[in-house]
């Protein structure tokens, strides 16, 4: 027991800064909560390093100690410290400020279940968890738009929550154990694999926006706050992934999932980019974009088992994805949410033009940035395993990507046709911070890949 | 003395420097530009001394980069390679010189031709299949926002076409570095070289992908038709990086990469790549003869003039005769020098056409040649070594192409017809422009100033040398490809 609750110490830490967090915001100390959240955050991640190598489980198997949960803290932990960030930015000195924090940081508790879940108890619990908070987050402005959207949000949740649990009966009942490691016992058989499996796809599929389950993304992120669409188009979308390499690396490949998941990855792909290419709407646009990158991570998820790369490379491209997609929302909270706010934002604004131009590359896959390491390792894994032909798809799109990115940074450069003079205020130094931090990422890291895991 | 690592990074970080000085004025700017491009050109003069050798790479510079999978950090120089670099640097030098008069937004221009430089310098130098990708993309990047920002009119749309076409093109070489890297489990471009990792079906599949992006990068006829609109409409110097440098892209790495690491699929196509480069070469210059607009009609002597490289190429890997091989490999690569330096010649003496009277069709001028001598004998110079004459930078390069050729396959040789057709437009353009009876409309034309005497000199005194006594140039180029190994 004792020797369990010493590999918790970061989930642990998380979950009491989220109760002080609760209490400081009963106390009406909204900044004190963000202080509590920040600094747990950081202890949280710190404390991960030590068992970062281990390769266990605790909890007799239901949690797992791996190269994924260590790398999902290390990504995700930092990654909602910046979010928190971006939040207290955006909705400084509003009512019920320190509740989102608290709430955000459950929400990202509930990811680092997902990731680390070796069970299908701790699955259901992770969904449940994560949904619950993230309904109540894009609600946070309670004007129609927000509200519409966390109803969608809420009722595709509920109803693809419980399909879920449904589903994942028979595996119980095929195997007698809800761990992931006996689902080994099902190969040969027929059905029970599969009703399982669609129903974790449809369970993850939401929750990682995968097309054909991705309805509810667009307008979620358009309700939200442009920060917690931020947050929320990373943090929990990476949790499913990861959730979904747990669960998929157990589970026996006669079951045709790698097929069935490159199918899938291939049309959320496609689909993401096309969609994203007719939207005016900078957010929506991005969301879009987003779900696309949702098909690219499944390259590695196709992969699983049959190349040493895919893990890496979810990893990888999970850091990526994490600094790219946080730093191009954090432009856009300057810089508004419509497209045409974007024309002459490169001259306007010189050095966030130059850091958008980088994000946007980085997530169209540019080298020598962030997003191409990460995409060349996925790419790599997947054609490995011997799905020449998704690759190609991935590669191909990655032009529709280029075409969707262009179409920000074209009018950044453009001259405005009517500059508005009206004075513009100044960013909040906490969103700068955020761009700061994750421009440097995108930037470095690309460079210094080699200290990622392999 | 890593000399190979700083004279790729040196622009770069002169770059850098650049945007964290208090003090950016368009002066600051272009100074720097000019001392850095400097430096680097004296380094590769350095890097030159230090020789290349037989049957392999010199000058090695390896660091790991991403062991995992095999990774690192490789640069290394032959004899085909090396006159690319020193062509690379010096006209990035020439180019500095030529844009010191840009006053719109000169630190950001500054900055992204130093970018360019860093990719130019490290695709050419690069030995680690994905390094060269990383520089090879990032010199895309670098043109596409030099066309949308400093281009002309149209020059939005021109950008995009450039972009997207040639990003559309560079996939299928990922595609085919993954290849090679799964089947060798390295990215070390000497080993694909050496021991070529792919056979069979894989192979041709590897060299379609590779032959693709090379074409549209070279450009080949038909995947040419970026490349007139792209040239149209960029910037002086971005015209001459782009047609001096980038185009070279393409052919080095038919060599580097078709020909060196998928050799026995390569001499199976080889008579289709042949007659791709015999038909970009009559293509590109029946195409350039019905142009009047001075930029476009070089632009399509561009595709003509590659057409031969592609030639030589073909020819190389279609005979058994180690001599003939070794001349159509030293004709093709001297070509590509040649066009460098040439062509960057051409777009310089356009873009000071340009500059003075802000129009480039061949019926608005007439008679210039006694108005601006300077101007006019250099295009006079150039536009005769362009479409081959003897004494001059291509024709050596283009008679080994021949040679070899009609010994080859006799056949491919109608590409000679092209050079009576470049001759005619040339002569048409010479007469149109600088010829005939005076247009009143430009009797205040300045010629050449000082600072454009400056960049064009080097480039006269270069097409004359390497015309009459190449020697200096092929023997450098000879000892590599007389040991090429595939």
């Amino acid at each position: 027991m004792e020797r369990d609750l010493s590999f918790l110490i970061p989930e642990l830490l998380l979950s009491s800064a989220a109760m002080l967090m609760i209490v400081a915001e009963m106390m009406r100390a909204a900044r004190l909560a963000l202080v509590i959240g920040l600094v747990g955050l950081a202890a949280a991640t710190l404390l991960t390093l030590p068992v970062l190598h281990a390769d266990t489980t605790v909890f007799s198997g239901t949690y797992r100690i791996d190269l994924i949960s260590g790398w999902a803290k290390l990504i995700l932990l930092p990654g909602t410290a910046l979010a928190l960030l971006m939040v207290r930015a955006e909705i400084a000195g509003q009512d019920r400020e320190g509740s989102v924090y608290a709430l955000i940081c459950l929400v990202t508790l509930g990811a680092l279940m997902l990731a680390g879940g070796g069970d299908i108890m701790v699955l259901v619990l992770g969904v449940v968890l994560t949904g619950l908070g993230s309904f109540a987050l894009v609600a946070f402005p309670r004007d129609d738009a927000a509200t519409e959207a966390a109803m969608k949000y809420l009722v595709f949740g509920a109803v693809t929550g419980s399909v879920m649990i449904y589903g994942l009966t028979f595996w119980f009942g095929g195997v007698g154990s809800t761990l992931f490691s006996a689902l080994g016992a099902l190969d040969g058989k027929p059905l029970i694999p599969t009703v399982g499996l669609v129903a974790v796809i449809i369970g993850l599929g939401y929750k990682a926006a995968l097309v054909p389950f991705h309805f509810w993304a667009p307008d979620a992120y358009d309700g939200a706050p442009v920060s917690i669409a931020a947050y929320l188009s990373v943090i929990t979308k990476l949790a499913a992934i990861f959730a979904f390499a747990q669960v998929l690396r157990d589970l026996p490949s006669s079951s045709g999932w790698p097929l069935v998941i490159a199918v899938i990855s291939a049309v959320t792909m496609t689909y993401g980019y096309l969609t994203a290419l007719v939207q005016t709407n900078l957010v929506r646009l991005i969301a879009y974009s987003s779900i696309a990158q949702s098909g690219y991570f499944m390259l590695g998820i196709v992969a699983l088992g049959a190349s040493s790369l895919a893990v890496p490379g979810l990893i990888v491209l999970g850091a990526a994805y994490v600094a790219m997609n946080l730093g191009a929302f954090a432009v856009v909270m300057i810089s508004g949410r419509s497209l045409d706010d974007m024309r002459g934002f490169g001259r306007k604004r010189p050095a966030m033009g130059i850091v958008m131009v980088i994000f946007l590359l980085s997530l169209t896959g540019i080298p020598p940035l962030f997003g191409f390491v990460g995409k060349v390792y996925l790419f790599t894994a997947a054609i490995e395993a011997g799905f020449v032909w998704l690759a190609v798809i991935g590669i191909l799109n990655s032009v529709l990507a280029l075409g969707v990115y262009l179409r920000i940074i074209v009018p950044m450069y453009q001259l405005a046709q009517d500059i508005n003079e009206s004075v513009e205020k100044s960013p909040h130094p906490a969103v700068v911070a955020v761009i700061g931090i994750t421009a440097l990422i995108t930037l470095g890291m690309g460079f210094l890949a080699g200290f990622l895991p392999a | 003395m890593p000399l190979l690592t700083l004279a790729t990074f040196l622009p770069i970080l002169g770059g850098l420097a650049l945007i964290v000085l208090p003090n950016r004025s368009a002066r600051v700017a272009h100074g720097m530009s000019i001392a850095v491009t400097g430096v680097v050109f004296m380094l590769t003069l350095v890097i030159w001394s230090r020789g290349t050798i037989a049957g392999g790479f010199a000058q090695i510079e390896e660091l790991a980069w991403i062991p995992a999978i095999g990774a690192a950090y490789r640069l290394g120089l032959d004899g085909l390679s090396l006159p690319l670099v020193l062509l690379t640097s010096l006209l990035f030098f020439l180019s500095a010189i030529y844009s010191a008069r840009i006053s719109d937004r000169a630190p950001s221009y500054v900055v992204l031709m130093l970018m360019l430089e860093t990719a130019a310098l490290g695709t050419f130098m690069a030995l680690d299949g994905l390094l060269f990708y990383v520089f090879f993309e990032v010199s895309l990047v670098g043109m596409y926002f030099m066309i949308a920002g400093w281009g002309y009119e149209d020059r939005q749309r021109a950008a995009l076409m450039f972009f997207i076409y040639t990003l559309l093109g560079s996939l299928p070489l990922l595609l085919a570095i993954i290849g090679l890297y799964l089947s060798s489990g390295t990215f070390d471009m000497r080993v694909w070289i050496d021991m070529p990792p792919l056979t069979g079906i894989a192979a041709m599949l590897a060299l379609i992908a590779m032959l693709f992006t090379f074409a549209v990068k070279i450009p080949a006829f038909p995947v040419h038709t970026w490349l007139p609109a792209a040239h149209v409409q960029a910037p002086t110097a971005g015209s001459v990086i782009l047609a001096g440098v980038m185009l070279k892209f393409g052919t080095y790495g038919l060599v580097r990469f078709a020909l060196q690491m998928t050799p026995e699929a390569f001499a199976q196509a080889g008579q289709v790549i042949l007659a791709v480069g015999v038909v970009s070469a009559l293509y590109g210059a029946f195409a350039a003869l019905a142009q009047s607009d001075l930029k476009k009609m070089i632009a399509y002597t561009s595709i003509n003039h590659m057409g031969y490289v592609v030639m030589g190429v073909a020819v190389a890997a279609l005979t058994v005769d180690l001599r003939i091989r070794t001349i159509a490999l030293d004709g093709a690569t001297l070509q590509m020098v040649s066009h460098g330096l040439v062509t960057g010649a051409l777009f310089f003496l356009l873009g000071m056409l340009q500059d003075r009277a802000h129009s480039r069709d061949m019926s608005e001028f007439g008679g210039l040649l006694g108005r601006v001598p300077w101007l006019g004998w250099s295009f006079i110079l150039m536009a005769f070594a362009s479409l081959g004459l003897p004494g001059l930078a291509h024709f050596p390069a283009e008679f080994q192409v021949f040679l070899a050729t009609l010994n080859t396959a006799p056949w491919a040789i109608i590409a000679i017809l092209a050079i009576v057709v470049t001759a005619g437009l040339y002569l048409r353009a010479i007469a149109a422009v600088f010829l005939g009876s005076e247009n009143e409309k430009w009797l205040e034309m300045r010629d050449l100033d000082r600072r454009e005497k400056l960049v064009i000199v080097p480039l006269l005194i270069l097409t004359v040398l390497v015309g009459v006594a190449p020697s200096w140039l092929i023997n450098m180029i000879h000892t590599t490809m007389e040991s090429l190994s595939f």
